[in-house]
């Protein structure tokens, strides 16, 4: 045949029914074709290093940590198993510092959540093509600069001598001002020295972390189940509590992780804006820092993850996850 | 006989696009009837019009005689089958399809009872519990249409319901639907691109293109007197003859539609002769493409009858009101 006569034209377009392989990626690829958990192994072997070893192994290591207690006298670590040192975190002191992060944490999350819908309906639903870049660009901005930047920026809009006091001077609702700032508790001094400060920039910092997932959990709600809805006798606001809720539900408790583990693990915020009491970020960085007292960090730091257990728990038995 | 739904010249255009453009339409009380057409011809547009997912942008559209105009679905007394079925997710099956009266405040044992009941209409008595996620498509499909019927709709409106079923199930459930609606005695309103399914189960077709209605008729009518050319090309396969062929063969000199099983291959008395193009063989018969002076003639041969071979010289004979003449266009 004249066709595998030529050489030339053999190696572009071999005649028989396997092709040569091209090299070295051919080979591998043959490889992993043949045995499909070789490649998963080999995809999964660095992140698994690193999520059991680094990762899990670290936490394992700080829940040990908080099982062991501190001599009163030494000030060493002895370690053997007590529980002491959670039996601390009962003193009346430690118990405010954690039903104060609690709440603030509750706050902020419930004040993101009530922030965040309208917009991430909005992303989901409406926003089409120039909308939704913008729409991403507006969330993703804040996240462009530093954080501690965003929080001292806030501290002066806050303070006393802010714009916030200027304009509601120029307005003349200072006594607006005043009046929420002579609240009971959550009140203060100025707005950076209060609780309502502290709540705004926490709500500030980590209202991107609850409008992404809510978009996408919003987005993934079909067009024709809310027509459905409405044709079925819905008015918009059932159809917003029958439907469209339950459907975001993963994405609002997806969020809401965010929002809440953030807010409880933060000790910059408070420390820069809000009255001088302390969080239980503040907490665990002044145990293990200036008073040394590893296992009381450690057990500060195991609510969290206590709380989030919790939280997702009855979620799931409250059936937020039965759209996923 | 009452209408059940009425457009007069009603129109809805998007921007430029006249997705529907001063379409006029009577729909009878207890009728089935299907609109038809290619996609994007503005059927589906005049369903949600109906439905109100959409408003006119001219023309008004009246539903038992009552003006529409700025009335939001949910207020509607017409329930649609959605072509996706849109079933809720999030809730099981016996609480999607009592989703109508719960909206409506009937309380919980009333309700539900109710969807049972709708439930062994359409034959799924026993998966009440079920997540539309566990059904079948054909069973989504039933629970849609349960679900659909539990308010009692003075029309029902289906897209495509029955697009995403394969053949078989495709054709049992048209059997079900036009039974469902005899038995029911609403007025069907059904969107569908096959016409097929609109010739077997409709009682009255609307035939759109480009967002206007080409012929309104029962399926005998549009199938075998096209008022255009694209109905008659549409609607099952015809020859189209053009006006200078038709008048060649003593008829009127208009575009005429001739439908290839009314024609016959003949030995003798053949209106015309020509070489055999094509065969395709279709299960039930033989298409044969015949190419005759001025164009081509298809002959749908049934089987058993002797089919010709390739290029072999064959007379094609017809009855004379089998030509149907068409208007101009």
């Amino acid at each position: 045949m004249t066709l595998a006569a030529d050489p030339a034209r053999d190696t572009v377009h071999p005649s028989g029914a396997i092709l040569p392989a091209r090299g070295l990626g051919d080979r591998v690829s043959a490889v992993f074709w043949r045995h499909p958990n070789v490649l998963l192994a080999t995809l999964l072997a660095l992140p698994l290093l690193w999520l059991v070893v680094v990762y899990l192994g670290s936490l394992a290591a700080l829940l040990l940590q908080s099982f062991y207690s501190i001599d009163e006298f030494s000030g060493q670590i002895r370690r053997e198993f007590t529980l002491s040192t959670y039996a601390e975190l009962l003193r009346p002191a430690n118990m405010d510092i954690i039903v104060r992060t609690v709440a603030m944490s509750a706050a902020v999350t419930l004040g993101a959540v009530i922030i965040a819908f309208p917009i991430a309906y909005f992303a989901a639903r409406y926003a089409r093509g120039h909308w939704k870049a913008l729409f991403y660009l507006g969330v993703m901005l804040p996240l462009w600069s530093s954080y501690l930047v965003k929080v001292y920026a806030w501290k002066l809009i806050l303070a006393r001598e802010g714009i916030i006091t200027w304009a509601t001077d120029g307005i003349g609702a200072s006594a607006v001002l005043n009046g929420i700032l002579a609240l009971p508790v959550i009140g203060g001094n100025s707005l950076s020295t209060s609780y309502i400060g502290t709540w705004l920039v926490f709500l500030y910092v980590w209202l991107p972390y609850m409008i992404l997932p809510m978009q996408a959990a919003l987005e993934r709600v079909p067009q024709s189940m809310l027509e459905a809805s409405s044709d079925l006798g819905a008015s918009r606001w059932q159809t917003m509590r029958t439907v469209v809720f339950p459907l975001a539900l993963p994405g609002i408790i997806a969020g809401s992780i965010f929002t809440f583990s953030l807010t409880m693990g933060d000790y910059i915020i408070p420390q820069i804006v809000g009255s001088s009491r302390r969080f239980i970020g503040q907490a665990v960085y002044q145990l293990q820092g200036t008073a040394g007292n590893i296992p009381l960090a450690a057990a500060f730091a195991v609510i969290p993850i206590v709380i989030m257990l919790i939280y997702l728990t009855i979620a799931r038995r409250k059936g937020a996850f039965d759209a996923l | 006989m009452t209408t059940a739904v009425e457009f007069l010249n009603v129109s809805r255009h998007f921007g430029s696009i006249r997705a529907v453009d001063g379409v006029n339409l009577n729909i009878a009380e207890g009728t089935f009837f299907a609109m038809l057409g290619p996609s994007g011809s503005g059927k589906t547009t005049c369903l949600r019009l109906i439905s109100g997912f959409e408003q006119p942008t001219g023309g008004q559209i009246r539903i038992f005689g009552q003006d529409c105009s700025g009335v939001p679905p949910n207020r509607r007394n017409v329930n649609t089958v959605f072509q996706d079925y849109a079933l809720f997710p999030h809730m099981n099956v016996r609480d999607n399809v009592a989703y109508g009266l719960m909206v409506k405040g009937v309380d919980k044992r009333t309700r539900l009872s109710r969807a049972d009941e709708l439930l062994a209409l359409v034959k799924l008595d026993h998966h009440g519990s079920r997540k539309p996620g566990e059904l079948s498509g054909g069973q989504r499909q039933r629970v849609a249409l349960a679900r659909a019927l539990i308010n009692e709709p003075r029309v029902l409106l289906l897209d495509e319901p029955l697009g995403a079923l394969d053949l078989k199930l495709r054709e049992a459930m048209q059997d079900e639907l036009k039974a469902l609606q005899k038995r029911l005695g609403i007025t069907f309103v059904f969107v569908t691109h096959d016409q097929g399914e609109a010739l077997s189960m409709a009682d009255q077709v609307a035939v759109f293109s480009e967002g206007q209605i080409a012929q309104i008729g029962t399926p005998a009518e549009i199938y075998e007197k096209p008022r255009t050319r694209f109905v008659a090309d549409f609607v099952g396969s015809s020859n189209v003859l053009s006006a200078e062929m038709a008048a060649g063969f003593g008829a009127p000199a208009r575009p005429a539609s001739l439908r290839p099983e009314a024609v016959r291959i003949v030995d003798e008395d053949a209106r015309v002769r020509g070489q055999v193009q094509a065969l395709r063989y279709l299960g039930s018969g033989t298409r044969v493409v015949v190419a005759v002076p001025g164009g081509e003639l298809s002959v749908f041969v049934t089987k058993g009858l002797p089919v010709p071979a390739q290029g072999a010289e064959v007379g094609l004979g017809w009855d004379a009101q089998a030509m149907h003449p068409m208007e101009q266009g």
